[in-house]
């Protein structure tokens, strides 16, 4: 690089430039903005060495298993310069996210070392966590021989890093003081309504605000759709069913999936008469307004069908209508909006989806492996993947308040960053932690199921499932 | 003689041609699909009427495929060849062995040859995933885990039980007298199993290898959890259409017809071997 370039990212890096005024400068030495963008990328390569023996596992290799998504594109397309910023080289498998996380068991579940790191979402932990197949990341993160003192833990936004940690006791908060982290997020998801703005304005629909408008809007624009339907959410049996919209919804009326006694013991919480009311108004909406096939939706139909112009709007996840207003029939028609299903509650409180990073427990260079973590849940990635890449949404705050992200989402996802900055104080995993998550909430979308078919009503069938939940509890002593 | 009135053969033809349109309609749209784009395939309501591109198999070829979220690079040919590589050395080391295996099944009765049999058998009992953990903790201690001679090896746990029962039935039918024979000529043991048995039991022998051969090619769940991404097959590799920014579904079916094209020309070119190699081994004379 040459040295007025190098003065002039430098200066930037340190915070003694606005990025307007590094553009300009960088400009007026004929410099165009991609290559500039390379040689901030550069730049922050170098300002991170500075600090930090970043070369100490020179010549190590780690491996590690992706799954097939924008995020690990992300990752991919930056490993170029942690190689060049450790001395390290990284191996990857990558495999589609149908067939993932048999993977992913599968490896750590024969103890097998070949994988050093590898991809998760911060369910799979409360499995992977107590069962001895993960490290508790906290002992590396607060060492300061080990980590890079750049690497500004506190910048992670902190419902997102929180809902990463957890104790390991079942029902126990998620970051609690004695919880462990067992991953660091990449990047997350909120719920929240992603709707087609053509069909909205075309027909002069307004933006539900809670959960009686949602179901009205739906209804009304089921009756304007030809053939379509007024609102996508998903259906099919499985615990991915009550986690996006519908558990943001539930949790807006304050309600939980389930209590912890004094004693410590777990009791469903799905029967109480808020609930009921809630379900009630969830199964009315669908077989209103849904999609007539709902009960095989999953996170592909829900996207799909929003971005072929099939339904008008969904509740789910907002990177979903990120993703789908790109590339498809409706691309640009998609706008974003915060949404809180109770009229009564301070703001929106989705739940959230994390990808994140977790190191093997079987990884045989567990020092080496950290190196690459603290690299890949660092600032300079997050923002690296968040401005060029599809890295959304990031998970620290600094990325956040980066003007050139914001003007990026702004530009083509209208209403997102607005979106985000509304729900983002509410955002945080709504389940409680414990080792039978996957069975109860898979048992909830099946009693949900009936409910939209009138196979039971609402009532009965929540009473059942309270019931057939605290049995299941009971015999795993929880 | 038998005769058949108009209205009969009217009726018959009907009935063929019903039975035939409800069996080849999902092949044949899928075939169209393989032609249209994401938009052209979702379109409300579905149209035959399309202006065709060839977007998806280039896409597949050249391992660029795009998407909403961008530039996705994939694998499918790879995956196609590793497909192609696993099921046809595995199929050939199962007739290797099995073929001489089943022979002795049938011709020489010694103790436990049975008892032998039914384990070999036994083999296709026991579901992939009971089987998996265990083979992976041993895969890896032997030094097998990630390679292609792993894979070959716990192939024949699908290959070499198929071959050796349907392989038996059938040099079971062949009666023995053509062998004694042969052998009362002055010939020895070895050249009577390969001038006599062998070509007799031609057939049964190309539709176990035919049926081996799909079993293989469609396996899915031992490349997954014993091997790393670049030896999975297609099985595996057609699912990475499936992303978390959209199905793909022209690539999907591109990648469809791609990938049963081998075993497709493999059963049409075999399938008079097939039918004849099936039935005959089944009937006990």
């Amino acid at each position: 690089m040459y040295e007025k370039e190098k003065g002039l990212v430098d200066a930037y890096l340190r915070g003694q430039m606005s990025r307007r005024s590094l553009i300009r400068g960088l400009g007026s030495l004929g410099v165009t903005a991609a290559t500039a963008g390379t040689l901030l990328n550069l730049g922050a390569t170098r300002a991170l060495a500075a600090d930090f023996d970043w070369k100490k596992h020179s010549g190590t290799t780690v491996k590690l298993l992706l799954n097939k998504h924008p995020y690990a594109d992300a990752l991919i397309a930056n490993l170029d310069n942690f190689k060049e910023l450790t001395g390290m080289d990284v191996q990857y498998d990558v495999f589609p996210e149908d067939v993932y996380f048999d993977k992913v068991t599968a490896a750590l579940s024969s103890g097998s070392s070949e994988y050093d790191a590898f991809m998760t979402g911060a369910y799979m932990t409360w499995t992977y966590g107590p069962a001895g197949w993960v490290d508790d990341l906290s002992e590396y993160i607060n060492d300061p021989e080990k980590t890079n003192p750049l690497y500004a833990f506190d910048d992670f936004l902190p419902g997102v890093i929180k809902s990463c940690a957890w104790n390991g006791q079942p029902g126990g908060a998620l970051g609690s003081d004695d919880a462990k982290q067992w991953c660091i997020p990449l990047a997350y998801e909120q719920n929240n309504l992603t709707y087609n703005k053509r069909i909205f304005d075309a027909n002069g629909l307004k933006v539900p605000t809670n959960i009686d408008e949602l179901l009205d809007t739906a209804k009304a624009a089921k009756a304007v759709m030809n053939g379509g339907y007024g609102i996508g959410v998903r259906g099919s049996r499985s615990w991915a069913t009550i986690h996006p919209g519908f558990l943001s919804g539930y949790a807006n009326f304050d309600q939980k999936d389930l209590n912890i006694d004094a004693d410590g013991k777990l009791t469903a919480a799905m029967n109480t008469d808020v609930s009921k009311e809630y379900h009630k108004k969830w199964v009315q909406m669908i077989q209103e307004s849904g999609a007539p096939d709902w009960s095989t939706h999953t996170w592909y139909q829900v996207g799909t069908d929003v971005g072929a112009g099939k339904s008008a709007m969904m509740f789910d996840a907002d990177i979903l209508g990120y993703f789908m207003n790109g590339g498809t029939a409706e691309a640009g028609n998609l706008a974003f909006s915060a949404f809180a299903a109770n009229p009564a509650a301070s703001g929106p409180t989705p739940n959230i989806w994390i990808w994140a990073m977790a190191m093997s427990s079987f990884s045989k260079n567990k020092d080496a492996t950290w190196y690459f973590l603290q690299w890949v849940t660092g600032p300079e990635h997050d923002l690296f993947g968040a401005q060029k890449m599809d890295l959304v949404n990031p998970a620290r705050s600094s990325v956040w308040a980066d003007g050139a992200f914001r003007d990026k989402l702004s530009g083509s996802y209208p209403g997102y960053v607005e979106m985000h900055d509304t729900s983002a104080p509410g955002a945080s995993i709504k389940f409680t932690a414990q080792p039978l998550f996957f069975d109860l909430t898979t048992e909830w979308a099946a009693t949900l199921q009936k409910m939209v078919a009138n196979e039971v009503p609402v009532d009965e069938g929540l009473d059942m499932l309270a019931e057939s939940v605290n049995s299941q509890l009971a015999d795993a002593g929880l | 003689m038998l005769t058949t009135s108009p209205i009969e053969r009217i009726l018959r033809g009907l009935a063929i041609t019903l039975v035939c349109l409800f069996f080849m309609f999902p092949i044949v749209w899928i075939f169209l699909m393989s032609f249209q784009t994401n938009e052209t395939i979702l379109r409300i309501p579905p149209s035959v009427v399309f202006a065709p591109t060839l977007d998806n198999y280039q896409a597949l070829i050249t391992g660029k495929l795009e998407t909403a979220a961008g530039m996705l690079e994939i694998n499918f040919m790879r995956n196609l060849g590793n497909s192609l590589f696993l099921s046809a050395t595995s199929v050939a080391i199962g007739l290797l062995l099995g073929v001489p295996a089943a022979y002795a099944f049938a011709r020489l009765k010694f103790k436990g040859s049975e008892d032998i049999a039914f384990t070999l058998l036994s083999f296709r009992f026991a579901p992939p995933l009971l089987v998996l953990l265990p083979l992976t903790i041993y895969f890896q201690q032997l030094g097998l885990a990630n390679t292609y001679g792993g894979l070959i090896w716990v192939y024949q746990l699908i290959v070499l039980p198929l071959i050796l029962w349907i392989v038996r039935g059938y040099f079971e039918d062949i009666p023995a007298d053509i062998e004694y024979a042969y052998r009362i000529a002055g010939h020895d043991f070895w050249s009577t199993f390969r001038r006599i048995a062998l070509p007799l039991a031609g057939p049964g022998i190309a539709a176990a290898g035919l049926l081996s051969f799909i079993f293989a090619w469609n396996n899915f769940v031992f490349a997954l959890v014993l091997a790393s991404a670049d030896k999975q097959p297609v099985t595996v590799g057609a699912l990475a259409f499936v992303t978390a920014s959209g199905i793909q579904y022209g690539q999907v079916a591109a990648g469809i017809v791609l990938s049963i094209a081998p075993t497709f020309a493999l059963a049409l070119y075999a399938q008079r071997y097939l039918v004849e190699g099936l039935s005959l081994g089944a009937v006990k004379g």
